[in-house]
């Protein structure tokens, strides 16, 4: 049952700039490219069900493991985790690491080297299925970077192999991988073509429209073979100092970077207000 | 002594239905039936190793019991991240089973020798490691790692005895006081008791499991000898010897330990896995010219 979605990505992306300020963290490009993503995968899926822990519940493996702050924070929108538990997010002592953790109630499983999630979807997607829940969602998000990892293409080899209808990978295509654009190091573009050859099903949404992208999730959960929905995002979304440099990925936020990009966000969201 | 493994999980999946069998496409006239009899806790994933783990830990959180069987060397040295990050950060109960060990596949050269395997492992705390010696420990084995509910990594040698048969899983068979200790594991440990056999003066220690090691049993078995000398079909230092070595120092101990073990990879070729064991000193013969005390 999909968890309705009372917050907006403006409010998620503050949310995100204000726990890497106060722990002085990077990965900000990486992060606030995944914010519609994320959210369109648990506004998706029962949110109470994973807060609860139920069995059966919709598995989501966040296998671009270092969004954990968007990850985190996105949670806690939809009510997974509370909002104070990221009062701690990446200071000393915390179990809120800068990579996602099981130790977090509401995490599946712990990344950070990537290639891992999407097996381990795998593995949640043929387990639900034998426990007769097939139909039941299972989410892995990765990187564009990261499906230059092999173990990826084991997974998507094996999945689509056995018709895993219920698994959608979502590929942030944010187009610069670890220092610089990832087409210059290995080019897949068009990126619909190796995962086609692979057999999935595949869908392209702009990566900051969270409809579209449900609306793509949704498609592909009607269709037996593994879906992939290609988000088209750019790093450092709205933050307009951050957008595509994979120098500033790295740099912590001050308070003047804080305060700009807060102020930025308060702009976009007077501009949408006045629409 | 794999087959008997294999029966045992198949005989286990028949009433324990958490119980899922994954392969790399290993185990021919072996596994079949386990595909034939529960299609549904069975999956093939393909000569893809670093798949095998990590999906057995999707099927883990989802409290399924994975047993993950390929070839010893692939089964680790290919997915030690996997096993790391995925099996041991987790503490899922997931048991990979090995076939082969040491020279067991002597003939198909260095990349098919499993000497390093274990003590990889090793490295990452929170898996247990198995190292059947006889047939009747590895009859029980997977009731036990069932009842352990731990990572664990199983290295199964070809062929088996059942000269030490014992569900324990460290056995000595003495010989003379305070004579020489063969300490070994595995295919080596026939060797060693055939010595013992022929030459009383040498007393074996036989290893079922390898970690964790119980320091008051391995104490208790060692200090009536002056010398122990660990017989391994692995790297010493990153084997059992160097296990007993830091044994010895953490606890002081006054006794001589020595390595006999392969020194390195082998390019020459080995058509069976008794020229490795005279090749490095492990064979009976061997073990009873050098070690022998006048």
């Amino acid at each position: 049952m999909p968890t309705s979605r009372d917050f907006s990505p403006v409010d998620a992306r503050r949310t995100v700039l204000t726990m890497l300020h106060r722990a002085r963290a990077s990965h900000l490009g990486s992060n606030m490219s995944v914010i519609e993503m994320l959210m369109a995968m648990y506004s998706s899926i029962d949110c109470e069900a994973i807060r609860d822990q139920h069995d059966d519940r919709s598995r989501v493996v966040i296998s671009k493991g270092h969004c954990a702050a968007a990850t985190y924070a996105v949670m806690a929108h939809h009510g997974i985790l509370p909002f104070e538990a990221l009062d701690t997010y990446h200071l000393d002592g915390s179990l809120l690491q800068g990579h996602v953790s099981h130790a977090v109630p509401g995490v599946e499983h712990s990344t950070g080297s990537l290639g891992h999630g999407l097996s381990v979807a795998v593995g949640c997607a043929m387990g639900l299925r034998v426990r007769g829940h097939g139909s039941t969602p299972v989410f892995a998000l990765c990187g564009d970077g990261e499906i230059q990892e092999g173990s990826i293409w084991e997974a998507l080899m094996l999945a689509g192999h056995h018709r895993l209808g219920s698994l959608v990978l979502l590929v942030d295509n944010n187009r610069i991988s670890n220092i610089t654009d990832t087409a210059s190091v290995i080019d897949l573009n068009p990126l619909r073509r190796p995962f086609e050859g692979f057999d999935m099903d595949v869908r392209e949404a702009d990566g900051h429209d969270v409809d579209q992208i449900a609306s793509a999730i949704s498609d592909l959960l009607t269709t037996p073979s593994p879906g992939v929905v290609i988000c088209n995002t750019v790093k450092g979304k709205d933050v307009p100092f951050a957008e595509n440099s994979a120098l500033q990925n790295y740099k912590p936020l001050d308070d003047g970077l804080l305060a700009e990009a807060l102020h930025y966000l308060d702009g976009l969201e007077s501009r949408a207000g006045a629409r | 002594m794999r087959n008997r493994i294999i029966d045992t999980i198949f005989e286990r999946m028949s009433v324990d239905e958490d119980l899922f069998f994954l392969t790399a496409d290993m185990g021919i006239n072996l596994v079949e039936r386990i595909e034939k009899a529960y299609p549904d806790r069975f999956v093939n994933v393909g000569i893809a190793e670093q798949n095998l783990i990590s999906v057995s830990a999707g099927l883990a959180n989802l409290g399924y019991r994975p047993f993950a069987y390929t070839i010893s060397n692939f089964a680790t040295i290919r997915c030690l991240e996997q096993i790391r990050d995925d099996v041991a950060l987790h503490e899922y109960p997931i048991t990979i089973l090995g076939t082969s060990t040491g020279y067991d596949n002597a003939p198909l050269g260095p990349t098919h020798h499993v000497i390093d395997d274990w003590g990889l492992i090793s490295a990452i705390p929170g898996v247990d490691i198995y190292c059947p010696s006889s047939m009747t420990y590895a009859a029980n084995l997977v009731n036990h790692v069932l009842s352990v509910g731990r990572p664990a990594y199983v290295r199964i040698p070809k062929g088996g005895s059942d000269a030490v048969g014992t569900t324990d899983h460290l056995v000595k068979v003495a010989g003379r006081s305070g004579g020489t200790l063969l300490a070994t594991y595995g295919s080596a440990a026939q060797a060693c008791l055939d010595a013992a056999e022929r030459e009383p003066e040498f007393s074996v220690l036989v290893f079922n499991r390898l970690r964790p090691l119980e320091d008051e049993d391995l104490i208790r078995a060692i200090s009536p000898h002056d010398r122990v000398v660990v017989v391994e079909d692995h790297f010493a230092d990153s084997g059992l010897y160097g296990a007993l070595c830091r044994l010895v120092v953490r606890h002081r101990l006054n006794v001589r330990v020595e390595s006999v073990a392969p020194d390195g990879y082998t390019l020459e070729v080995g058509t069976n896995p008794e020229y490795f064991a005279r090749r490095f000193g492990f064979d009976a013969d061997s073990l009873i010219d050098r070690w022998l005390e006048a």
